[in-house]
């Protein structure tokens, strides 16, 4: 019991991660990123390469995803998402435009690394244990777990306290507003993007290091990235922390207890989570930026 | 007297709707304009123009003898006007101080910026009650009254203001009436006030424009309108205040 809310806990960091980007990008330009997890998987192959590749340190391998996800991400606004929202006035469009996009990531991602799952050395040996192995935590995942802890946390406060922060709360909360305080749309949403984008590349530098990366998951780590921002409500910092670690501990429990009954846990979420949308079509919190 | 602000010969689309026609008008320094006319006359358009949140379509707008129109927003406001728009674009999620900080947002002198909200809570006693409550939670006369503070902590040269008196109560109205006639003659600021209140709007303005389906139809001296008989039957007919 107690392993599996670890365990929960832990996978509920990295989807929080991943659901703060993709938030933060729906928050800011109301587009919906189908290629997140694309993006992810992109950060992953980013670490794969600088530390289970060249091997050089891992926190490298993670500065690497961040700044190549950054860049992806600021190019993919200015120059894809930007002209389409300014000459197109249907969410479709930009809708459509993700997509596209995230089979783009995934056909490139192919094309360079092929099918095969990647693994790397381990960024640390051992394990911790706790109440004569009622818990057992590799030192590897421990350290990823922090990271990433830290990560949210420093996001929050970048948004909470930093000038840039202020100004895209501000134009997620009333766009036209903060135009008229000085906010520069383009510039911002440019920056927003790319932070979420950046977001989506560290997770997945993180993941690697414990289980590796493939080409194929993308698709499904945007469709987990989807469900947790809407059982959080969409737009909200907040939600999109609480739906991470909900789904998070979904998943730990449904793989520990629904596995008697086969492969239902995914299908036991995606019901659940129908109807719970069914009751709060908004989410557990349904408000924009807070 | 000099110009400050000046738009020539300017037509503004909304895809097919031709919401402005060859429009002209100009703002001198320390002067208040009032813009009137009927719903969908153009007033609000008038001013996104200037702010530059909707592109015009013919025309220019200068400001200080430098050409406006083709600039981004965020441009407009560092250039030194400032709108309090239609509708309260309040923050909702952020404190009444956070609100009012955002609206020095192009600014990065911290005493002066202390110095200014100071000024703005003088002003609007209501504000500094309310300092630390969200947006979201304000009555709407509360939130007028941050938006216009909120517009003024730019330390704009220009102030557009799009129907201040919107939904308020009648007593309330003349507070802010006499915020706005102090704004712009202590403060220095010029004023274009946009209102379907002709009847205040001409009050405390210096020279009214008024609007007819995207056309200027009738402009002057304030004073010498609230007397004109075309004036007094298209829009001070029913008003009271
Ligand atoms: N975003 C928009 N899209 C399409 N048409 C618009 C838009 N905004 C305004 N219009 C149209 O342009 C015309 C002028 O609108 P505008 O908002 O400038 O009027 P207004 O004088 O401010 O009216 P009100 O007193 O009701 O605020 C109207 O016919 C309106 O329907
Ligand atoms: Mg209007």
């Amino acid at each position: 019991m107690e392993q599996i809310v670890v365990n929960g806990l832990y996978l509920g960091a990295q989807y929080a991660l991943i659901a703060l980007g993709l938030t933060l990008i729906f928050a800011l330009m109301n587009v919906l990123n189908f290629a997140h997890g694309q993006m992810y998987v992109l950060g992953g192959y980013m670490t794969y390469l600088v530390y289970g590749k060249l091997g050089m340190p891992f926190a490298l391998g993670l500065a690497v995803s961040a700044l190549t996800l950054l860049a992806v991400g600021a190019v993919v606004e200015k120059f894809l998402f930007r002209p389409v929202l300014r000459k197109s006035a249907r969410d479709e469009s930009s809708m459509l435009l993700a997509a596209g996009l995230a089979f783009f990531f995934d056909s490139i991602i192919l094309l360079l690394f092929g099918q095969k799952q990647h693994g790397v050395p381990k960024i640390i040996e051992g394990v911790q244990n706790w109440g004569d192995f009622t818990v057992v935590i590799p030192n590897d995942k421990i350290v990823v777990g922090v990271c990433t802890v830290l990560m949210i946390a420093a996001f929050i406060i970048f948004m909470q306290y930093t000038k840039p922060g202020r100004a895209m709360r501000a134009l997620a909360q009333d766009r036209t507003a903060a135009q008229l305080m000085g906010v520069s749309a383009d510039r911002y949403g440019m920056l927003g993007f790319a932070l979420g984008a950046m977001l989506a590349g560290l997770a997945g530098g993180l993941l690697v290091a414990t289980t590796g990366v493939s080409s194929g998951i993308g698709g499904s780590i945007s469709i987990k990235a989807f469900l947790m921002v809407m059982i959080g409500g969409a737009g909200v910092v907040p939600g999109a922390i609480a739906g991470g670690f909900i789904l998070g501990m979904m998943e730990s429990f449904g793989l520990s207890y629904l596995r008697a009954y086969g492969d239902i846990t995914y299908l036991v979420i995606f019901a659940s989570l129908m109807v719970f949308l069914s009751i709060r079509p908004h989410g557990l919190m349904g408000k924009p930026w807070g | 007297m000099s110009e400050l602000l000046s738009i020539k010969n300017v037509s503004l689309f909304y895809d097919h709707i031709h919401a402005l026609r060859d429009v002209s008008l100009h703002l001198d320094k320390g002067e208040t304009i009032a813009l009137i006319g009927a719903n969908g006359a153009g007033k609000s358009s008038i001013l996104r123009a200037i702010t530059g949140l909707q592109e015009i379509r013919a025309g220019t707008i200068y400001y200080n003898g430098e050409r406006l129109d083709g600039r981004q927003p965020d441009a407009i406001v560092r250039a030194g006007i400032s709108m309090a728009p239609e509708g309260r674009h309040v923050f909702p999620y952020m404190s009444v101080k956070d609100n009012l900080l955002m609206g020095a947002f192009t600014r990065k002198d911290k005493t002066e910026i202390a110095e200014d909200m100071h000024k703005v809570l003088e002003k609007f006693p209501r504000l500094r009650e309310r300092f630390h409550q969200s947006a979201s939670t304000l009555s709407g006369g509360e939130q007028q009254m941050m938006v216009i503070g909120r517009a003024l902590m730019s330390r704009p040269k220009v102030l557009l203001l799009d129907e201040p008196s919107l939904g308020i109560a009648p007593k309330l109205v003349q507070s802010i009436a006499r915020s706005i006639v102090a704004i712009n003659r202590d403060d220095h600021v010029s004023v274009i006030l946009v209102e379907q209140n002709s009847r205040m709007a001409m009050r405390i303005s210096h020279r009214t424009y008024a609007l007819i389906t995207g056309e200027i139809v009738i402009s002057g001296n304030s004073a010498e309108l609230q007397n004109d008989d075309r004036i007094r039957k298209l829009y001070l007919g029913g008003d009271t205040a």
